[in-house]
């Protein structure tokens, strides 16, 4: 079998959600078939530069195909379609704008993957919100599969993305939540989908010994891996946790692991030890007494699955969907959803050993089931036997509307779209006691 | 958290979380729905109770319009303003073709409003002197009682939750504590200053021994890492985050993650 992954960075130092994603699949899948990734020159997300060489260079044994980006992103002309497409009603061909000004635009890939659809068997497209992921398979839809890798975020709510959620083969889903919340938007019951996830690189050994001599750690401390922005639900971590110090002197500490785009608060209990390796990272998590993941937006939170490989119990933002579900069909975490919740569910995980023992086992029950390379590259592998076993659809890519139809501006905002979908955590529950 | 028992294999997070939930409802004594709280946040009530709603750069932002309101200087204007002129010989032509002019329109009313103008100025100029003033010691004053207020309310929320975990601490030693008739000698009126040294007196070596003893055992008993599934379910009971101080339940729980027998660690 011959495969094609499309993502718009890509590298072994590249350590995107979405791209650590793509590079852990293609890796696994490559144990299975032939693949090939294709990408871009670009190494930075948010001005798209060409920094890496065009061409096939391989990768951990996987050949990486780049191409060059045709323009690199401003800043200022995105945020301005942003806010025209978001906030106010527009037309197609401001989304269209929109998409373009957001990059990274690569013509040529798009060439490429077209030129290529006639000898793989499956395409599999990372990001539903990027140039590839949009032209790709308009390209190639009969090839497609998507990654959609989406949040609750209000491109979501775009109508440029309801065809292409339509016309794909088959769709990769994160979670439940990012499962409902496409098929509402789109509409796409039709199009075949599994919640797979990605699995990831947890080491058969961690040393949280070595780790707490190395870093001076010697108290029971909480952890916080991940870039520390205020995007990411940091700003309302430090508040909630500064007064948490001040109640509980005696108390966890906080660890944070990561890039800071945010000043950091000067505490004594709160300690920044910016980007560390992979070792460093799993030592400390092991080390930790549980990981806090504060983010309010998530299709998938690696880190809160690698804490679980390791027994490690979460403590999640409850207004995040996705995090929530997973705490709840896990079992293996609590959420919150203002401080009160906030420094009982903490104090409760930090005190309640046999809670945070039983939260701790589940979390390792719910990785191996479910995230452990093996289940993963099945669900891939199977989703490939259904598409082939099955009859390619007839249904074909709905069209671009005409060129007066694309300027009519009748699009709703984005936001508003968003505003009515369906949130909360997705939750089965006869599977939720079926795994109880 | 006396309502955390973890006892059965199966651990239902939702039900965790609405016991948390209910216990935060016991404290607050009140609870508010998700659309309450919109309501309030909408109202923006920190502006009105949180002395940070006052802009702290107020008062600057004031100075620098007074030093920007000093550059336009007031006027004075006269009935005879309008015809004034450096060159005597202009200001007499002026006044010749006055007549002329109120041919054309009436300037009188026009002179009459720009002279109260100037004077409102001048009185204006004069109170904002004394605005300023007023408002420099009005926000003096609430930033000062917003820090009492909130001095306050810390005050009185450690003192709830101390006395909160107070209460619970009194009511879990109420739980342990075994009355046996006899163990304890009636109470006795005191009979002299020396009266307390001399009822220890008495004991005999071989009772402060066996005393010793049972203390020891006692000690050995509440030992955490003997402690059975009642202990543990006491360690996960009576208390909750309070403000305990150094002294409070934590102390006596198995910390979390040692309490975790992790395999992946060497």
């Amino acid at each position: 079998m011959k495969l094609a992954l499309v993502v718009q960075r890509y590298g072994a130092d590249i350590n995107g959600g979405a791209e650590l994603h793509a590079r852990y699949v293609a890796e696994h899948l490559s144990g299975h078939a032939e693949v090939e990734v294709l990408t871009t020159c670009a190494r930075d997300y948010i001005t798209w530069k060409n920094e890496l060489p065009a061409g096939v260079e391989p990768i951990n044994g996987v050949p990486v195909r780049r191409f060059p980006v045709a323009h690199e992103r401003r800043p200022l002309d995105f945020g301005r379609r942003s806010r025209l497409v978001f906030d106010h009603e527009h037309s197609v061909a401001d989304e269209l704008a929109w998409l373009e000004s957001e990059g990274p635009a690569s013509p040529a890939l798009i060439e490429y993957v077209a030129q290529a659809a006639g000898t793989v068997d499956y395409i599999i497209f990372f990001s539903y919100r990027y140039y590839h992921a949009y032209h790709g398979p308009r390209r190639a839809s009969s090839k497609a599969i998507l990654v959609p890798t989406a949040e609750r975020d209000p491109a979501i709510g775009l109508s440029i993305f309801g065809p292409i959620f339509r016309g794909v083969r088959a769709i990769m889903y994160n979670s439940p939540e990012e499962r409902t919340m496409i098929e509402a938007a789109a509409n796409n019951p039709q199009v075949p989908g599994v919640v797979v996830g990605v699995g990831s690189e947890v080491p058969a050994r961690s040393d949280p010994a070595r780790f707490r001599q190395a870093f001076s750690a010697h108290r029971p401390f909480a952890i916080y891996i991940g870039r520390i922005d205020e995007n990411k639900g940091c700003g309302e971590l430090f508040d909630h946790f500064q007064r948490y110090a001040r109640t509980f002197p005696r108390g966890l500490d906080l660890l944070l692991i990561g890039t800071p785009v945010m000043p950091i608060p000067e505490h004594h209990r709160i300690r920044h030890l910016g980007f560390v390796s992979d070792r460093d990272k799993f030592d400390a998590l092991a080390a930790a007494d549980l990981l806090i993941m504060p983010s309010y937006f998530e299709s998938l939170s690696m880190v809160a699955l690698e804490a679980w490989a390791l027994g490690k119990p979460v403590l999640a933002n409850g207004r995040c969907d996705v995090l929530k579900g997973q705490c709840i069909r896990s079992r293996a975490g609590l959420y919150y959803e203002s401080y009160e919740e906030f420094v009982e569910a903490l104090y409760a995980l930090e005190s309640n050993g046999p809670l945070h023992d039983r939260l701790g086992r589940n979390g390792r029950e719910y990785f191996a089931s479910h995230y452990a390379w093996p289940v993963i590259e099945r669900k891939y592998l199977d989703m490939f036997a259904r598409l082939q076993a099955e009859p390619a659809p007839a249904r074909a890519m709905e069209p671009l509307p005409g060129w007066f139809a694309r300027r009519r501006k009748d699009c709703r905002a984005a936001a508003s779209v968003l505003a009515d979908l369906p949130a909360g955590a997705t939750i089965d529950r006869a599977e939720t006691a079926r795994s109880a | 958290m006396s309502d955390l028992n973890v006892r059965s294999e199966s651990l239902d997070v939702e039900q965790i979380m609405s016991q948390i939930r209910s216990r935060i409802r016991e404290k607050r004594g009140v609870d508010y729905t998700e659309q309450e709280i919109r309501e309030l946040a909408n109202v923006k009530l920190e502006k009105f109770l949180d002395p940070g709603g006052v802009r702290s750069d107020l008062l600057e932002q004031y100075r620098k319009g007074r030093e920007s309101g000093t550059t336009l200087r007031n006027y004075a204007f006269e009935d005879t303003t309008l015809y004034e002129s450096n060159r005597g010989f202009i200001v007499w032509l002026r006044k010749m073709l006055q007549p002329i002019l109120k041919l054309f329109f009436n300037p009188n009313p026009l002179i009459d409003v720009l002279h109260k103008q100037s004077k409102m100025n001048d009185s204006f100029l004069h109170s904002e002197a004394l605005y300023y003033e007023l408002i420099h010691n009005l926000v003096l004053e609430t930033t000062r009682m917003g820090i009492e207020v909130k001095n306050l309310k810390m005050r009185v929320e450690s003192m709830s939750s101390r006395l909160d975990f107070d209460e619970r601490r009194a009511r879990a030693l109420e739980g342990v504590v075994q009355y046996r008739p006899g163990a304890v000698p009636p109470l006795q009126p005191p009979a002299g200053p020396n009266a307390a040294t001399n009822a220890q007196g008495p004991a005999t070596e071989a009772e402060s021994a066996e005393r010793r003893a049972r203390r020891r055992r006692r000690r050995g008993r509440r030992r955490p890492d003997q402690r059975g599934p009642e202990g543990q379910a006491m360690a996960s009971g009576p208390d909750g985050p309070d403000d305990h101080g150094d002294s409070g339940p934590a102390e006596s729980f198995e910390p979390a993650g040692r309490a975790a027998d992790d395999p992946h660690e060497s």
